[in-house]
């Protein structure tokens, strides 16, 4: 079914932006292999941080650079990503450690009872990394949204200095924030229907609920993401209108 | 001036009620109809070195857990009890002295996690605030009212109600709603509306087609078998429900670029309008399906650790258990991407109505 479903992506991709959708294609099976790759070294006990944080980094180089070209634009961008990686690994690691969300909740017990638990790996690591990467998808499309709009606005007024142009990147994030917002919060509730079904039959109150495991886990997870990309909208309108303007004064 | 200072007090209010939320939950014990205990000591009283069939070695110590009952008839009795836990924690968690855990026949039943989910919470809030100011509040206010529907509409499906039918009605509610307050009530709110609406349609139409076709081959639905209503239709409406929010970020994008194109220039041709929006619609794409891609994906995270730790191949591993993941951001994807030519057909309709240019 998945096969089916990948062809027809590809179909309509290359039907609305021709050669471009091969190459965006081609990127979303490189992103899914380095995924899988750093799973992969992750399951061999490398610390989980580390290799998220690496796999987090060549994602962002090959949808950056791969994809859209290196240019000032992604320059900043990824300049941006970065810095919001490094501020927030800090503040994942102390939530998923204080928060216990590592591994898995009542929940999930009949899906992994097949396997033994006896496995060696530390799984609050694993929650951070799960959280690291799960959010550097939408900080990589708030940044990217940023910059080429801020790119295009002094692209058609070479007068504005640095602080004009991270005003308007300012009002060009608020633009974008309402959305990704929203595409994160439908991603979640769709994801998290499931278990919410569970909880109503199974009599849950909403105590009960928000104090789960597995709803936490999956709760978290995309406030981070949330938090990725509102963080990444002040951090790229200051360096690229930074970056901008050094470039026009060469 | 004025405004500038109304900016401020907003922002300390918040700052307050946050304050004043978290510190609610650590004093909210007498909310919960089952017993809490508060750590105050923690012993170790033996471990052990447990290996599985790959010889991973497991150390798993036995502590002795001290401390009092903060709510209930029992309250203020001091508790000791035995627990387990192992250095992974893949089902037991490693708790500390001063945290609060539920008990549940004597025995741990989990970690009380309010404090930290309405902490993050209030994070999200003010952050949302800073940056996005008064448009931020709003977006608070739409996350709040879309789940609230969402949690309350759920019950219609227990009560019997064809949970399909519910989403469609709800995508109509969480559509308007969250379209009119990212953008006002104008033609372009309008027009986003209805390409939002036909392509989830559209969409789930496909998505049923696919699943007819295909008999669900290949499908593994191991990480829904503990419900207990029949998954398949529950999968249908998440696939539903959870490409929505892509969509409509895709049809406001769409829509917004064509309006600002016909008011800069009023006399431009459908056939520029449908080549620039195909070049917007170019650039926001991939990044869009980079969203769905890794919000879904890490989901499998901890499932594939343990499945390789315990003699999974890697190939088997993918095929079997990555698909729930993968046809959520494949639906997803693939709503994102027909979304660009069916918002770009009825924005320009609606835009420029019957007249031939």
């Amino acid at each position: 079914m998945n096969v089916l479903l990948a062809i027809l992506l590809l179909l309509l991709m290359v039907y609305v932006c021709g050669m471009h959708g091969i190459k965006l294609f081609l990127s979303i099976i490189y992103n899914f292999l380095i995924t899988i790759i750093a799973f992969y070294i992750m399951a061999f006990g490398v610390n989980a941080i580390a290799v998220s944080l690496l796999a987090c980094f060549i994602i962002s180089r090959i949808v950056l650079f791969h994809v859209n070209g290196e240019n000032i634009k992604t320059k900043s961008s990824m300049k941006s990503i970065l810095i919001v990686l490094l501020l927030l690994v800090f503040f994942i690691l102390i939530i998923t450690n204080l928060s216990r969300i590592a591994g898995f909740g009542y929940e999930s017990f009949e899906e992994i009872n097949m396997f033994s638990y006896d496995v060696g790996i530390d799984f609050t690591n694993l929650s951070t990394a799960l959280i690291i990467i799960g959010l550097i998808g939408a900080t990589i499309d708030s940044s990217i949204a940023i910059s080429s709009a801020l790119y295009e606005v002094k692209e058609n007024n070479k007068h504005l200095n640095d602080k004009e142009l991270f005003q308007s990147g300012m009002t060009i994030g608020k633009d974008i924030l309402a959305t990704t917002m929203n595409t994160l919060l439908f991603a979640f509730l769709g994801e998290f229907m499931t278990l919410l079904i569970y909880f109503k039959t199974g009599n849950y109150s909403f105590l009960e609920i928000i104090n789960s495991k597995t709803f936490a886990e999956e709760f978290i997870k995309i406030i981070f993401s949330a938090i990725g990309c509102i963080l990444v909208i002040p951090i790229t309108a200051y360096i690229t209108s930074k970056d901008l303007v050094k470039e026009s004064k060469k | 001036m004025k405004y500038y200072k109304n900016k401020k007090i907003i922002l300390i209010f918040l700052i307050i009620i946050s304050i004043v939320a978290i510190t609610f939950t650590l004093h909210n014990d007498f909310l919960y109809p089952k017993e809490i205990m508060k750590i105050e000591k923690i012993e170790e009283k033996d471990s052990y070195i447990s290996r599985n069939t790959l010889g991973f070695p497991e150390k798993y110590s036995i502590k002795k857990i001290e401390g009092t009952i903060m709510n209930g008839k029992n309250k203020g009795v001091t508790k000791s009890l035995e627990y387990e836990e192992s250095y992974s924690s893949v089902v037991t968690d490693k708790y500390r002295v001063g945290d609060k855990v539920f008990l549940e026949s004597n025995s741990i039943d989990g970690l009380k996690r309010d404090t930290y989910i309405v902490f993050l919470v209030s994070i999200l809030v003010i952050l949302l605030y800073l940056v996005g100011k008064y448009r931020g509040l709003l977006t608070t206010f739409n996350v709040f009212l879309n789940t609230m529907i969402f949690y309350c509409s759920l019950d219609l499906y227990l009560k019997g109600m064809n949970l399909l039918l519910i989403c469609i009605l709800e995508s109509l509610l969480f559509t308007s709603i969250s379209l009119w307050i990212a953008s006002g009530s104008n033609k372009k709110t309008l027009s986003a509306i209805c390409s939002t609406l036909t392509s989830s349609l559209l969409l789930l139409l496909m998505t049923i087609i696919t699943i007819k076709i295909t008999n669900y081959q290949g499908m593994n639905f191991n990480e829904m078998s503990f419900l207990t209503v029949p998954f398949e239709d529950v999968f249908i409406a998440e696939l539903f429900i959870g490409s929505l929010g892509a969509i409509m970020d895709v049809s406001i994008t769409c829509s917004s670029a064509i309006g600002e194109l016909i008011e800069k220039d009023k006399n431009i041709t459908k056939l520029a309008l449908k080549k620039s929006g195909k070049e917007i619609g170019k650039d926001i794409m991939g990044t869009m399906i980079n969203v769905l891609f890794f919000t879904y994906l890490c989901s499998g995270l901890p499932l594939f650790i343990l499945a390789i730790r315990n003699g999974y191949g890697l190939f088997q591993y993918i095929f079997n258990n990555f698909s729930l993941e993968l046809t959520r951001f494949l639906v997803g994807s693939i709503g994102i991407v027909a979304t660009i030519p069916i918002s770009l057909l009825i924005t320009i309709k609606i835009f420029k109505g019957g007249k031939k240019s």
